[in-house]
């Protein structure tokens, strides 16, 4: 791979803007409305993808992924109701800087970090392609159950104000995300008679119910999402804010670069997804910052860890698609449904018979985010103002709108229903100090969790002490013990 | 904590998550291991965080440091009556889905929702249940044409 074929590559994505802009736009509508997730939006549009040329379907694609991931943050910041699940960490800072009267500078943070992670993740992928696809190869269904009980426990600690309650929370999603068959049998389990439920939770109602419908609920007992000491300088919001915005940006530069890595090394595991991605980098930004305890107050490096590591993801999920044949998530596999179709075989010579189309697709991805910036920018000043408008108005708005789109996912009434027992569990959860944000990541991951325990204890015939039986798996489960023991010996050493 | 501090309602979460639980295990009686095992270990395990949070409250109870009363569910009382009303039109909403189509049924609920909260202008509740059903419409119904029920509007429109 020379760099002149890396600069045609560049000059030919450039030259399909009419396929990306386009892309970026639907990928920014996407993202902000929950129920609307890339994949389904993929799968809409596979008549259209599947009947252009590759290059250009690629492009097409890739930019409404990219999009989709960046513009998620925006609902999570403004309304704490984040676009995807891979936003649900954005709201734990952003918006409390809302809550602030700061919800431009922190739309801006979101749109720089996004994209300069996205970029920065993108351009070093291209460049250790070979190597990083080896990493998912490493992870056997033991650590892939260790890596998932980690990120829960991370969740949990993080999110959190009481560990046991955050923990409570993410087991009872886990618990919740187990209902439908079995991967083996397909007897159905915990489904209370519904046919709708034997597919399993529809993941859209519940992100809708935990976090719009319940926070709808709770912010009606005050006039504006917005403090009362907040509301002034909303209102006086102006260009300034947006500059104010990149300047936080150019001053946090590295803070972007390295947490953007942990979202990028996160998504070539297969499964592992911006979900976790966001936290473990929240996590690690508040664990390496000299003012930890600021962390949830609405500062920017709480909005920066989970934008830049969500958008490092991006990158990171096409890996083990390309380099393995494994694809890292369910909008991966959708492009991978679209290439095959095309006659393209995933894996090691994509690389050495399809070069154009196997480096192209990044390079498409490094020419989105580009574009994105000159986008998506000069709009944050105008999405703010929505946090003007009073509660009267939008707990309504919120309510009904995102109710309707909890039908989207699988065109079900049923979905709807749903979406408001879980907005009632979510409200509960949200008046107690029970974090939605674990439960939610509980019934994400429920499925995946299941699926690889049962094939570790296949393996070993039952055996449970298989969880225990490689290297890597233990140092995890090291890394998850200590975890859960930090806060507390933190805590100890303080008082003593 | 305050004395006397109310922690009923953080019962709520881990009693509802052992109920669940139990149906869980219930509904996983006579399946074969493997189609049981994650919800048996996911389960117990919730089950034993949630003993423990019931077992540190009525700690607490017992002490005098707390009482089981509920308040932090109801309060402020003042929106409990626009609380209740915002969930009771969801619950109707979908129930008339069927009957009236998404338009027409979005637009009563949107109104009704309206009203509930206090707005009291007959024309922001018209415009802005009006401006909502509308977008609903083209959004889902002329340009995703989602499954949604058709009603007496849509039937026009088509």
């Amino acid at each position: 791979m020379s760099w002149e074929f890396i600069a045609n590559q560049f000059a030919a994505q450039f030259g399909l803007w009419w396929v990306i802009v386009p892309g970026i736009l639907l990928g920014i509508v996407v993202g902000i409305l929950p129920g609307f997730s890339p994949q389904n939006t993929l799968i809409m549009l596979l008549p259209l993808t599947l009947a252009i040329p590759v290059e250009q379907a690629f492009a097409f694609m890739v930019s409404l992924y990219c999009a989709n991931h960046l513009a998620g943050g925006v609902p999570a910041i403004l309304v704490k109701i984040p676009g995807s699940g891979g936003a649900a960490a954005t709201t734990l800072d952003g918006y409390p800087m809302t809550q602030k009267g700061q919800a431009q500078q922190a739309i801006v943070l979101s749109f720089t970090a996004s994209v300069i992670g996205g970029l920065i993740t993108t351009l070093a992928t291209l460049a250790l392609l070979p190597w990083l696809s080896q990493i998912g190869l490493y992870l056997r269904s033991v650590e892939m159950v260790v890596v998932m009980l980690f990120g829960l426990t991370l969740i949990a600690v993080i999110a959190a104000k009481d560990t046991l309650k955050g923990m409570i929370s993410g087991f009872f999603g886990l618990l919740i995300g187990v209902i439908g068959t079995d991967h083996i049998y397909n007897a159905p389990r915990a489904t209370f008679g519904f046919l709708e439920l034997y597919d399993g939770v529809p993941l859209v109602a519940a992100l809708i119910g935990l976090f719009a419908v319940s926070e709808a609920l709770v912010m009606i007992e005050e006039k504006m999402i917005v403090a009362t000491e907040g509301r002034e300088r909303a209102m006086r919001a102006s260009w300034a804010d947006t500059l104010e915005g990149l300047r936080l940006t150019v001053q946090k530069w590295w803070h972007i670069v390295w947490t953007s890595f942990v979202g990028l090394f996160i998504g070539i595991i297969p499964g592992a997804g911006a979900s976790i991605a966001a936290f473990v980098a929240y996590q690690q930004s508040r664990m390496w910052s000299k003012h930890p305890e600021l962390y949830g107050t609405g500062i920017p490096e709480g909005v920066i860890a989970p934008e830049a590591a969500n958008n490092g993801v991006t990158s990171g999920t096409l890996v083990p698609m390309m380099a393995l044949g494994v694809p890292g998530g369910t909008t991966a596999a959708v492009m991978m449904i679209v290439l095959q179709y095309h006659g393209m075989v995933m894996g090691p010579r994509l690389f050495t018979n399809n070069p154009e189309l196997a480096y192209g697709v990044f390079v498409a991805m490094a020419v989105a985010y580009i574009f994105m910036i000159f986008t998506i920018l000069p709009l944050a000043r105008y999405m703010a103002r929505i946090v003007l408008i009073e509660t009267t108005y939008l707990a309504p708005i919120i309510i009904l709108v995102t109710v309707v789109a909890a039908f989207a996912e699988r065109q079900y009434l049923f979905d709807m229903a749903l979406a408001l027992v879980f907005g009632v569990i979510g409200y509960i959860a949200h008046k107690t100090n029970y974090h939605v944000t674990a439960m939610l990541i509980g019934i994400i991951l429920g499925p995946l969790f299941e699926q690889y325990l049962v094939r570790a204890l296949r393996i070993s015939q039952g055996d449970i002490t298989v969880l225990f039986s490689s290297t890597l798996g233990n140092v995890l489960w090291g890394f998850l013990v200590l975890s859960l023991a930090l806060p507390i010996l933190k805590r100890y050493f303080s008082r003593s | 904590m305050k004395p006397g501090a109310p922690l009923g309602a953080d019962l709520a979460i881990p009693v509802l998550a052992v109920g669940f639980a139990a149906y869980f295990f219930w509904s996983i009686t006579d399946l074969a291991w493997e189609a049981k095992a994650n919800g048996v270990i996911v389960g117990t395990a919730l089950v034993v965080l949630a003993a423990i949070q019931i077992v540190r409250i009525a700690v607490k109870v017992a002490k005098g440091e707390g009482s089981l009363a509920t308040d932090a569910l109801w309060q402020p009382g003042d929106v409990l009556g626009k609380r209740i009303g915002m969930v009771l039109v969801t619950v109707a909403f979908i129930a008339l889905l069927q009957v009236l189509g998404l338009t027409l049924a979005l637009f009563l609920a949107m109104a009704a929702a309206l009203v509930i909260m206090g707005v009291r202008s007959l024309a922001m509740v018209l415009g802005i249940s009006g401006a909502v059903a509308v977008a609903a419409y083209i959004l889902f119904i002329a340009v995703l044409d989602s499954a949604f029920p058709h009603g007496l509007i849509e039937k026009l429109l088509a």
